[in-house]
């Protein structure tokens, strides 16, 4: 009786030491996004990923022993950017800096972070200048542009050259663009390594994601006649150039869209049926095989219990296994120092297949991390379905009309 | 001609002209130096108040640039009356160049900064020479276009601009460089921004070429009936007020160190806000500029503060408080605050 | 040559679409006199209300015109009573009143739809027609005649009614025609809530084609300035004929030279005809230099 009367109150002391201790001290993560503008939506889907990595993890005990707090500041250019940072580094005395949705932003918040000695986290910003600056405080756990671009050449070497029964360097390929930082450096680096596998685009060509008519992009394109059109924009002109496409009676064989192109609003926008056969190469989705993507049932289950509705954007989970590398990182390092943390990432080898969405960990030397690939859907009677890679492709699934006769 | 033969009569019309001449008698040099020192005083106690608070210092420091941009913009769209939407690319000019002869040739941005001024000014006076034939709405129409037009070019041409992509300026403190770690130092340099502008704007109020630019403003006809050489003192007015801008842009170049055409070229954030801040400060007059920034600025990183959860809603805020400061801020701050001052001075 | 025809056809309906977006900005420049920066966002109210109706009310968009017109003729009456009429004297303040109106309508309608894109789902079936083996879409080939209807009914209004006559009298000379008995101001809400209906047909024929956003009126506002200045500001032919020729240049230098300098071509024309006939083609030759603040 005395016995346990001991032990109960050792163990009451010892759970409440242990929570003393969780609560104490706190790790606190400094997350800057857009949380006021139009692309607020996505500021909020990525800040949602983050906060349901920092759930699971406080639910296990924390990091390090200790408390994982997430503080959030609003920047939609680098000026506030700069500000908020100042703001989240002096007042709220953060220990560390995580991911962004705009690259701008990222920019100049990483910037204003190394002032201070704090890491910067990266999970989602997908500008190739971030890694590529030599910033001493920045890592990026998700894919970059030109990760699109190495998916995209591994699915028309892998998966479509041979729908087409040709060989890559036979095929016509047109790669259309949105003109500003964001389409231009994707199709930059396409370009770039289509050539480096001996594959000639016939035409590259600009737009800008606000034009009113895509008609003469459509009649130039028709000009080349390619078999491949590979898209990169945003969602208004990935919408207006079906649309136009149709109007103007021109079926290419084949299309592939990168980054956007795979979200309800398309397909309300141009309906099933001119979507059909379309593939996108983009974030993995939530349904992938637990064999490829371990955890992405986890973190929907999660997702539908916290905030009633399903998940918004693609991007979340990525931010959520983002978030969970960083969480591996500090763990190996024992400590948030950037120099430290960084170390430790760089010694991380984590095979594809081990966070959800498939990723892997194995940062270059710029700490790019560079097992972050996107996956490739299809649109299929209306539905997106992941086809590529083999692994991400669940049983039974395969590439339906394409090319298109 | 109406304009004159109403001089006398005590119509609107009448206390403008009268308010003209007696603003363009010369105050005595003591005064204006005394009244320059104390106003800037007045915008240095926050500076002093606020120095150790890291994120009001920023909005500081920004304040004291946008006043110093609105100061420029009020040279020509306050002082001379014509509507510019153009600033944005003096701007953004004086950004690009010096950053690109740091980046490029490692040149201080010290030495280019004057030299992108000289450029900028006379790129301003040839680009603004056929424009300013057209009036009010027109001018102002065609200056917006004229912003549209560099923004394509600036996100078209890699070599001059980096394109849509942009410039990163690398952080590599030191005084030549005008990078600097402190915030606080940023914050200085802004400020000596501001204090160059309004100085200028003081010495034009003064001079003849200030009362040929509100001769202008009030009435282009009579001026040049006057014997006024309009389009010269358009050109002066336009010229100066640019190469204050391009300075303006190579400082907010060195302070982000991130300068890409959405960034720059922004209509509503950067070619808008110059004229917005003359406008609700008070246009035409020269502390109104100032004004107008120290109450925009801050209100509206407040705002976005407390609202900014909801997207969009501090600027509904905004515009609603623009419509309004339109409506019954007719004469900006400065006007309703000598209003104001009219009013208790005449009660007894 | 069958690309040029395309082309032809293409800038046709293109300017068709500018030309209803800009019949609405010159009725009023020409009228009032104020330049109204908000324009772009007016057009944009009137397109999500198109999608409400369809959304809300199940109408067929292009019927939902019987709804959106008339709500965008209150609309335009309460800017103008409200904003614009307060502040006739003073046209720089009215610049500045019309970009906070700006900032307020499209930041109001992002606050209301969450940054949401909206779009009215297509129709699925091809709603393609081809005429002389040129393919166009029919929503594209409504537009233009949308456009063609608007303008001629708008001529017919203005010549042969009371009413329109009364308009053309303030344009000519207001004061006179208060002389005359002509409420000015009643006229110019009058003419501000005719414009903004106008522009309400344009955003209901423009809804099922595009996939909207609260910035969506920005990317037609600048064409419309530049459709406007061109034309003549205040001739209604003049923007329709203007919509025409800057719509079919679109198309060309689209495509033979290249589609990302598309709007740095037609802003050059632009700025060349501000700098060499500010009146247009077929405004009041002299008006840009008058400023039109004042009639003589």
């Amino acid at each position: 009786m005395r016995m346990h009367k001991w032990l109960f109150a050792l163990s009451t002391v010892c759970a409440l030491y242990s929570t003393a201790t969780l609560a104490a001290d706190p790790i606190k993560i400094g997350e800057i996004n857009p949380f006021s503008g139009p692309l607020a939506k996505y500021g909020l889907e990525l800040s949602r990923g983050h906060e349901l990595a920092i759930d699971e993890i406080n639910a296990k005990g924390g990091l390090l022993g200790r408390k994982v707090e997430m503080i959030t500041g609003d920047a939609t250019n680098p000026q506030q950017a700069i500000a908020t940072v100042d703001q989240l580094a002096n007042r709220d005395k953060v220990n560390l800096f995580s991911g962004t949705y705009m690259s701008p932003v990222s920019a100049a918040a990483s910037d204003a972070a190394q002032r201070y000695n704090l890491l910067y986290w990266e999970t989602i910003a997908t500008a190739q200048e971030l890694t590529e600056r030599g910033l001493p405080n920045f890592v990026r756990t998700g894919p970059n542009a030109a990760s699109y671009a190495i998916e995209a050449v591994a699915a028309i070497n892998n998966l479509i050259a041979g729908a087409y029964g040709k060989k890559p360097g036979d095929l016509k390929i047109w790669i259309e663009h949105e003109d500003l930082s964001f389409g231009t450096s994707i199709a930059d680096t396409l370009k770039t390594l289509l050539e480096k596998e001996g594959v000639k685009p016939i035409g590259v060509s600009a737009h800008s994601f606000k034009a009113i008519d895509l008609n003469d992009t459509v009649l130039r394109i028709k000009q080349g006649n390619p078999d491949l059109l590979i898209e990169i924009g945003y969602v208004p002109d990935g919408n207006l150039l079906l649309r136009n496409l149709r109007s103007q009676g021109y079926k290419i064989p084949g299309i592939m869209y990168l980054v956007t192109g795979d979200a309800p609003e398309t397909l309300e926008a141009v309906g099933a049926d001119a979507l059909e056969g379309l593939l996108v190469v983009s974030y993995p989705r939530t349904n992938l095989p637990n064999t490829f993507s371990p955890g992405g049932d986890h973190y929907l289950a999660a997702y539908r219990a916290k905030y009633k509705q399903e998940p918004a954007a693609t991007l979340g989970m990525t931010a959520y296994a983002g978030m969970q590398m960083l969480f591996d990182a500090v763990t190996a390092a024992n400590s948030t120092d950037p120099d430290k943390v960084r170390a430790a990432a760089a010694k991380m080898d984590k095979p594809l297949g081990s966070y959800p969405g498939g990723y892997g960990v194995k940062f270059d030397s710029n700490f790019q991390n560079t097992r972050a690939l996107p996956v490739v859907v299809q649109w299929q009677s209306g539905v997106p379905v992941t086809v590529f890679p083999k692994e991400a492709a669940s049983a039974g699934v395969a590439l339906k009309n394409f090319p298109r006769r | 001609m109406s304009s004159i033969s109403g001089i006398s009569n005590g119509s609107p019309a009448a206390t403008d002209m009268q308010r003209l001449r007696r603003a363009a008698v010369h105050e005595p040099f003591g005064r204006i130096v005394g009244k320059y020192l104390f106003g800037l005083s007045l915008a240095l106690v926050p500076f002093g108040l606020l120095f150790n608070d890291y994120y009001s210092i920023n909005i500081l420091t920004f304040v004291y640039l946008m006043a110093g941009l609105a100061c420029a913009w009020n040279i020509i769209g306050g002082f001379g009356g014509q509507f510019s939407l153009a600033h944005g690319v003096f701007f953004a000019a004086g950004a690009y160049i010096p950053a690109q002869f740091y980046l490029k040739y490692g040149v201080s941005p010290w030495l280019t900064a004057p030299a992108a001024a000289a450029v900028v000014a006379t790129a301003a006076v040839l680009i603004s020479w056929p424009t300013f034939r057209l009036r009010g709405p027109f001018f102002a129409i065609a200056t917006m276009a004229l912003n549209e037009v560099a923004a394509v070019l600036a996100n078209y041409s890699d070599s001059l601009t980096g394109g849509a992509r942009g410039l990163l300026i690398p952080f590599k403190a030191s005084f030549s460089h005008m990078i600097f770690v402190e915030r606080w130092k940023y914050c200085a340099l802004m400020f000596a921004f501001m204090a160059l502008t309004l100085a200028v704007v003081v010495v034009i109020r003064q001079s003849r070429l200030g009362y040929y630019l509100l001769a202008v403003r009030e009435d282009e006809d009579s001026a040049r009936a006057s014997g006024v050489n309009v389009l010269a003192v358009k050109l002066w007015g336009m010229g100066i007020s640019a190469a204050l801008t391009s300075v303006g842009g190579t400082l907010f170049a060195m302070f982000i160190r991130f300068l890409d055409p959405p960034t720059l070229l922004s209509l509503p954030d950067i070619g808008v806000k110059f004229a917005l801040l003359s406008l609700i400060g008070g246009i035409g007059t020269v502390w109104g500029p100032v004004l107008g920034a120290f109450f925009i600025i801050p209100a509206e990183n407040f705002i976005r503060a407390s609202l900014g959860g909801l997207p969009g809603a501090h600027l509904v805020v905004l515009g609603l408080l623009l419509m309004l400061a339109a409506l019954f801020l007719k004469k900006g701050i400065v006007g309703a605050a000598a209003a104001l001052w009219r009013r208790v001075r005449a009660t007894p | 040559m069958e690309n040029l025809f395309t082309i032809l056809f293409i800038g046709l309906w293109l300017g068709g679409i500018y030309g209803l977006v800009s019949i609405g900005l010159t009725l009023i420049f020409g009228v009032i006199r104020i330049t109204n920066f908000a324009h772009g966002e007016v057009l944009m109210v009137g397109m999500y209300g198109t999608y409400l109706a369809y959304g809300w009310l199940g109408l067929n968009p292009y019927l939902a015109v019987v709804v959106v017109v008339p709500v965008m003729f209150v609309f335009g009456v309460l800017i103008q009573r409200v904003l614009m009429q307060p502040l006739l004297d003073e046209p720089l303040m009215q610049m500045f009143a019309s970009f906070g109106l700006l900032m307020f309508l499209q930041n109001l309608v992002l606050m209301l739809t969450r940054g949401a894109s909206l779009g009215i789902p297509s129709s699925g079936r091809a709603d393609n027609l081809s005429i002389a083996g040129i393919n166009l879409s029919l929503g594209h080939v409504l537009a233009f005649v949308a456009s063609t209807v608007i303008v001629i009914a708008l001529h017919f209004f203005l010549r042969h009614t009371m009413m329109g006559k009364a308009i053309r009298a303030v344009t000519q000379d207001k004061r006179a025609a208060a002389t005359m008995g002509i409420n000015v101001n009643r006229i110019y809400r009058l003419t501000f809530g005719l414009g903004t209906a106008i522009t309400g047909v344009a955003s209901v024929f423009l809804t099922p084609i595009y996939t909207l956003s609260p910035s969506i009126g920005g990317d037609f506002v600048l064409a419309a300035f530049a459709v406007v200045v061109l034309g003549g500001m205040g001739s209604i032919w003049g923007a329709y004929f203007a919509g025409l020729i800057i719509g079919v240049t679109e198309a060309a230098a689209g495509f033979y030279i290249d589609p990302a300098l598309k709007s740095a071509v037609w802003f050059l024309i632009f700025i060349i005809v501000l700098i060499v006939r500010p009146s247009g083609l077929l405004g009041t030759v002299g008006a840009e230099e008058v400023g039109l603040r004042e009639q003589h």
